[in-house]
């Protein structure tokens, strides 16, 4: 009675270790990775980052999570300002993705792992790195190689992260599309009961306008080539991050100006029209302190069963509960943030909102991921089916229970990034001068040297209620 | 069935457990050969900059008159990195200091080791080792009368199908007196990498 059941049971262990070269863990399988990161996360918003690294899960490079995480630990390393160790980390990965990019368009070992898959859930499949997570990998690199005194290197950085920006807003509209048209072919699918029972997520997305691109990135790239003295690049990507964030005074800002300087008397006509005539008051040997202030953590993906009508086929409908990721409409403190400076008070405006790409990205996987679930279902009730069939009773409740426990919505992504990035910036007489932040009932010293004719970052990360924050002069 | 089904596992297992450990291997190759094992940067594109630029410049007429009756000496500022590959330019302008001085043309100072440079005549002044006498005073050395200076930039593009990677990478030679610009040229390098239909 048994034995059909332990040899069905070989068949799925072998299953497992033949998506072997690039192995998962039965702890990833059956609790979700955003479970299994909680720890790291209350750590990190204590401020205790050396502690929070040791909790990350160790994986090694056959993993499906292996990269995810290298991010974890290269952020974690960022954070607790040991650059070298987060560079190190970083580069691993970024040498992953390549990697990942390389590789042939039909891979075999990707077939086995999506059979391991169709038997249990997405999280046997190699965690793909989305293009938001990306850019934000390659800015904190940028940020790593300045901090190290590398200042090409950091450019270097930021060219690697605008390929990434470029491909994302083509990548994107091409997997949406691909995902519709395929899906049409597969299954039959009522998605009018999807869309009205899946949240719709518009409020943690946002106003954003351009779900696919970073501004954040854009801006430190603008801000190091006007350090650098490339003017041009510089006025483009501060025009490409006014694009995603119109409304950011500080942008406008920057924006005219670059516009004036470089003599764009096209372009700065039409800008005047839309955000008010530019006063160029700029005296000469003065300082300029760019603040970029990160905040809290990201929202993790909440797992949520989704009630589905499947037509078999004898057209019968019959209910099945699928478990999907989400975005929960963001929980966390959102107080703003007040700069004084020279008695002067500076109030932030944001330059990027993660949770808002985060979601605008699950969205677009969204048709694919939902296939896939209504995939494995079949294939999980096929094997209910001929597993009480041969196996009896025992078989059909071994079954259930696994098909049960292992049904488990894909939480994986980068879970050490900021919530958001706000940006300030202020022209100040060189020297050492010190700004005081203040949120929610906090104040916090921030002492800047700042030199004439030159640009100051301070970068401030506020995870929960610890404040750091870190100066480079450009 | 069921003997087939145990078969297969084993045999599934066995192909695994060999499959994922590969064996090393170690072997000695030329250094000049092409080597194409990915898109970046690699030692070929290297020697081709190297050897290209230099003949280019040793053949050049107007350098043919600089170094007729002495041997200039030239330092090396450095090539600057505009592509987005962390890129070891220093080894680049290495090839080509070597391959110029080779040529029996030119004479090198070589800012990169200034500092220590000063801190052995430190200690031959100072130390109080060094006979008087025979220790190397300061203010003695030479002055490069040329700068030979450069810019590597690139242009990636990539889709499903192909990537593609075209590197220019330029080269002059100033007066450092007069401020002119005597010598320069470019290389360029074109690199494409189509994606394998099917693979493991």
């Amino acid at each position: 009675m048994l034995k059909p059941i332990f040899s069905k049971f070989v068949c799925i262990l072998v299953v497992f270790t033949l998506s072997g070269c690039a192995t998962i863990q039965f702890r990833d399988l059956f609790s979700g990775y955003a479970q299994q990161m909680e720890p790291v996360k209350l750590q990190t918003i204590n401020g205790q980052y050396e502690q929070a690294l040791k909790q990350v899960p160790e994986r090694d490079i056959s993993d499906t999570n292996y990269v995810l995480v290298l991010l974890e630990k290269g952020r974690l390393k960022h954070l607790a300002g040991d650059y070298k160790a987060s560079k190190h980390y970083f580069s691993q990965a970024s040498a992953y993705i390549d990697e990942q990019k390389l590789k042939a368009k039909f891979q075999v070992s990707k077939g086995i792992q999506n059979i391991g898959a169709i038997i249990s859930n997405d999280n046997a499949i190699t965690y793909m790195v989305p293009d938001y997570e990306q850019s934000m990998m390659h800015s904190y690199q940028a940020l790593n190689y300045l901090y190290l005194d590398d200042h090409e290197g950091a450019l270097i950085e930021i060219r690697k992260a605008n390929l990434v920006q470029r491909a994302a807003l083509k990548n994107n509209f091409d997997t949406i599309n691909d995902a519709i048209t395929s899906l049409q072919d597969d299954v039959e699918l009522d998605w009018q009961s999807i869309s009205a029972t899946y949240p719709e997520m518009e409020d943690v997305i946002g106003k954003v306008k351009n779900g696919f691109q970073n501004a954040y990135t854009f801006y430190i790239s603008a801000v190091l080539y006007e350090a650098s003295g490339e003017l041009n690049d510089a006025y483009i990507d501060y025009k490409k991050a006014l694009e995603i964030y119109p409304d950011n005074q500080y942008l406008q800002h920057d924006v005219l100006k670059l516009a004036s300087k470089l003599g764009m008397t096209d372009d700065l006509t039409k800008l005047e029209k839309r955000f008010g005539k530019y006063n160029n008051n700029e005296q000469k040997s003065i300082g300029q302190v760019v603040v970029m202030y990160d905040q809290g953590l990201v929202e993790e993906r909440d797992e949520m069963v989704l009630r589905l009508p499947v037509y078999t086929s004898k057209d019968e409908m019959r209910f099945y509960s699928i478990s999907l990721p989400v975005y929960q409409q963001s929980n966390q403190f959102d107080t703003s943030a007040q700069l004084d400076i020279d008695h002067k008070t500076l109030e932030f405006d944001q330059i990027v909102k993660v949770d808002a790409l985060a979601a605008q990205t699950l969205k677009s996987q969204l048709p694919s991921l939902i296939t896939r679930q209504v995939i494995r279902l079949i294939a999980k009730e096929k094997m209910r089916k001929k597993m009480s069939k041969e196996g009896g009773d025992v078989g059909n409740i071994i079954a259930n229970l696994y098909n049960l426990s292992s049904e488990r919505a894909d939480t994986r992504s980068w879970l050490t990034l900021p919530q958001s990035s706000n940006i300030l910036r202020a022209n100040l007489t060189p020297g050492k001068h010190s700004l005081s932040l203040k949120v929610g009932g906090i104040n916090k010293q921030i002492n800047v040297d700042v030199k004439a004719n030159r640009i100051t970052l301070v970068n401030i990360i506020a995870t929960g209620n610890h404040i750091d924050y870190k100066t480079v002069n450009l | 069935m069921k003997k087939v089904i145990v078969g297969t596992a084993i045999g599934m297992t066995v192909l695994v457990l060999t499959g994922c450990a590969n064996k090393a291997v170690v072997s000695y190759g030329d250094a000049t050969a092409v080597e194409t094992t990915d898109i970046n940067f690699g030692s070929t594109d290297l020697q081709k900059v190297a050897t290209q630029m230099t003949d280019s410049l040793l053949l050049s007429p107007v350098v043919g008159t600089l170094t007729a009756n002495n041997r200039p000496v030239v330092f090396v500022e450095r090539i600057k990195n505009k592509t987005s590959e962390h890129i070891d330019t220093e080894s680049i302008t290495d090839s080509v200091s070597t391959k110029l001085l080779r040529s029996g043309k030119f004479r090198f100072v070589d800012m990169s080791r200034v500092e220590a440079a000063r801190e052995q005549l430190n200690f031959q002044q100072k130390g109080g080792m060094v006979n008087p006498n025979k220790a190397i005073a300061f203010g003695k050395q030479v002055g490069a009368q040329y700068m030979l200076y450069g810019n590597l930039s690139s242009i990636v593009k990539s889709n499903k199908d192909k990537s593609d990677v075209y590197y220019k990478f330029t080269m002059r030679l100033m007066d450092l007196e007069s401020g002119l610009v005597e010598w320069a040229d470019e290389t360029e390098i074109r690199k494409t990498r189509e994606t394998a239909g099917i693979g493991w």
